[in-house]
């Protein structure tokens, strides 16, 4: 054996040790919640933490729908969370098709001031946001919800659109309209579907938005009809003696779907990222 | 300048073609303004004019509920610079904001790195280390406060374990700034890493043949073949980043509200937070808010002129 075999070998173990090591710190927590959440309160709340144990049930999940609000919280999350995204895409395809094909004054200042407003955290306008929405009567609603998310969105969602769509060339749609298709149809048939990454993209970010956001439901929802799945679990975890059963069934429920979303369309994001905003 | 290819190089001939389209459409600016209307008027009336009413409220003494509202000029300003909370409250915002942006770069980098080279199960792990990253705060947040329970925890009983980290009470008084520091680290790292990774994977290998061909070591092509081109990806991935840290919200006060624990995590959002929806001054919140953004913009202005100076772009 020479020394370049032994050089190889300590690169690859240690290239292991580090996948490991990734995976556990990342995985982990996640398989805890997951186990911790199945398990019977009298192995939750051991003082040495069991990593085997033989009796799983799914009774933290059954309280979770049954004891709370939990579903209310889900489906208005789902809800607004769904709207948001419809209406980003819908915004943000319109806002990147006029200004990738369409010439005009100041677009491309536009363009950019709009990206320069993706550096806006949502602290920093609450304030006058909800003296706004107040005044608009959009306090406790969910369309005021929907707006705040598909605001904050549109300025990245439509940078993104706007590279994947100069990245189509125009030849496409001008040979889908010489056949006889408008333009609508031409931008819906043609243009979307070859921005498919790009629309994906925006997609889980306005989803992951919304489904994420505490700051403005917390500022704006009171009503415990309306509350979203951020506030609403954080009541529930304020309110009593913490079950750490039912708590971490909760989060695993709201988790699912953020992950699933992003499982089947990671391919995408990393595209997206190398697209869009990591330009230059 | 090294720039990401498939962007600019697919840019070039929409430009040609945009003209032609253009002696054919003739209402065309007519028609570009009225499908960016939506989008701008969303943004100018829910991010901008916040930001300018944002400094009108600044200058008035404004309560959240009742109908007070008088002319203050700068008062609110002068009140905060007083303030010892306040100084107090940029320090601790420093504090989290340069610890952990500067963890989440070094572990997204090395992870970045280390995801880049090929091994068994490459893609099964960068899909697990991306998870924390999706995972919504609130669940982040509930979830680290049962993993780092001072009796119940699986992380101070590993620890305790292994001999380290005997007795520290991570979501008390005295570790609380770490261990928020460390729970962002956790669940923002990620975004370093797509970023990254992206990047990495546009390296051209010729570049790292070549540097060998020279005789480089592991060490030297990683300083002069694979930093200095990251360097574009990463001065975005720190401005971004650092952004979002020092203006983060939702973890802190979601780890400790307004508690009395939460006083050592009291950064400027927090206390903007507490004083506009606590204390219910909203002038003094929008104060705070408009300082915040200045900050910001003045830090992003010195950022761009001491790291891009020496670039055409």
């Amino acid at each position: 054996m020479n020394d370049v075999d032994w050089r190889q070998l300590f690169s690859q173990t240690g290239l292991y040790c580090g996948a490991a090591i990734i995976a556990v710190v990342c995985g982990f927590p996640l398989v805890w919640m997951l186990l911790t959440s199945v398990r019977p309160d009298r192995d939750i709340l051991s003082p040495t933490p069991k990593f085997w144990s033989f009796e799983y049930h799914w009774q933290h999940y059954r309280n979770l729908f049954d004891l709370t609000d939990f579903h209310i919280y889900f489906v208005n999350s789902i809800t607004v969370a769904g709207t948001a995204t419809l209406l980003t895409i819908f915004v943000a395809t319109l806002a990147a098709y006029g200004i990738t094909r369409f010439r005009f004054g100041g677009r491309e200042a536009i363009a950019g001031g709009m990206l320069f407003t993706y550096m806006f955290a949502p602290i920093l306008i609450i304030v006058p946001f909800y003296i706004l929405m107040r005044a608009g009567g959009l306090v406790n609603s969910k369309l005021g919800l929907v707006l705040a998310y598909t605001t904050f969105s549109l300025p990245f969602s439509m940078w993104l659109l706007r590279a994947f769509f100069q990245s189509i060339p125009l030849d496409l749609e001008e040979a889908a309209m010489t056949d006889g298709a408008s333009r609508p149809k031409a931008v819906a048939l043609v243009i979307v579907p070859l921005a498919l990454p790009g629309v994906i993209a925006v997609s889980i970010f306005t989803f992951i938005v919304a489904w994420n956001d505490y700051l403005f439901a917390r500022v704006l929802i009171n009503d415990n009809e309306l509350k979203t799945l951020p506030i609403g679990m954080d009541d529930l975890y304020n309110a009593t003696v913490t079950d750490w059963g039912m708590m971490m069934a909760g989060g695993v429920v709201i988790t699912i779907p953020a992950l699933v979303f992003f499982i089947l369309v990671q391919r995408y994001l990393i595209a997206g990222w190398g697209a869009g905003a990591v330009k230059g | 300048m090294a720039t990401i290819a498939p962007d600019q190089v697919l840019t070039i001939p929409i430009r040609r073609r945009a003209k032609a389209a253009r002696e054919r459409q003739l209402p065309e600016a007519a028609w570009g303004y009225l499908l960016i209307l939506p989008a701008v008027l969303l943004v100018l009336g829910l991010i901008l004019y916040p930001v300018v009413y944002s400094g009108w409220l600044s200058l008035h003494n404004k309560h959240a509920y009742l109908p007070i509202e008088t002319f203050v000029g700068f008062g609110n300003f002068a009140t905060m610079f007083q303030d010892g909370e306040f100084w107090r409250s940029i320090r601790l915002g420093a504090i989290y904001g340069i610890g952990s942006v500067g963890l989440q770069i070094l572990v997204g980098v090395s992870a970045a790195l280390l995801l880049n080279e090929t091994f068994i199960g490459r893609t099964f792990i960068r899909g697990v280390a991306l998870f924390p990253y999706m995972v919504p705060t609130v669940v982040v947040v509930i979830l680290m406060k049962w993993i780092l329970n001072d009796a119940y925890g699986v992380l101070p009983y590993l620890l305790k374990a292994i001999g380290i980290g005997e007795d520290i009470l991570w979501l008390d008084t005295g570790h609380v700034m770490l261990t928020v520091i460390l729970i962002s680290t956790w669940t923002f790292f990620p975004f370093v890493v797509i970023g990254t990774l992206a990047r990495l994977q546009t390296i051209d290998p010729e570049l790292y043949a070549a540097a060998k061909v020279d005789g480089a070591g592991v060490v030297r092509r990683f300083v002069h073949v694979t930093l200095p081109q990251l360097r574009n990806v990463l001065f975005v991935v720190i401005l971004l980043r650092f952004m979002f840290m020092f203006t983060k919200f939702d973890v802190i006060w979601l780890l400790n509200g307004s508690s009395g624990v939460g006083y050592y995590t009291r950064t400027l959002p927090i206390y903007t937070y507490i004083k506009t929806f606590g204390q219910l001054q909203v002038g003094a919140g929008a104060a705070m808010s408009m300082f915040m953004f200045l900050m910001l913009v003045c830090f992003a202005m010195i950022y761009f002129r001491v790291f891009r100076r020496d670039e055409a772009t």
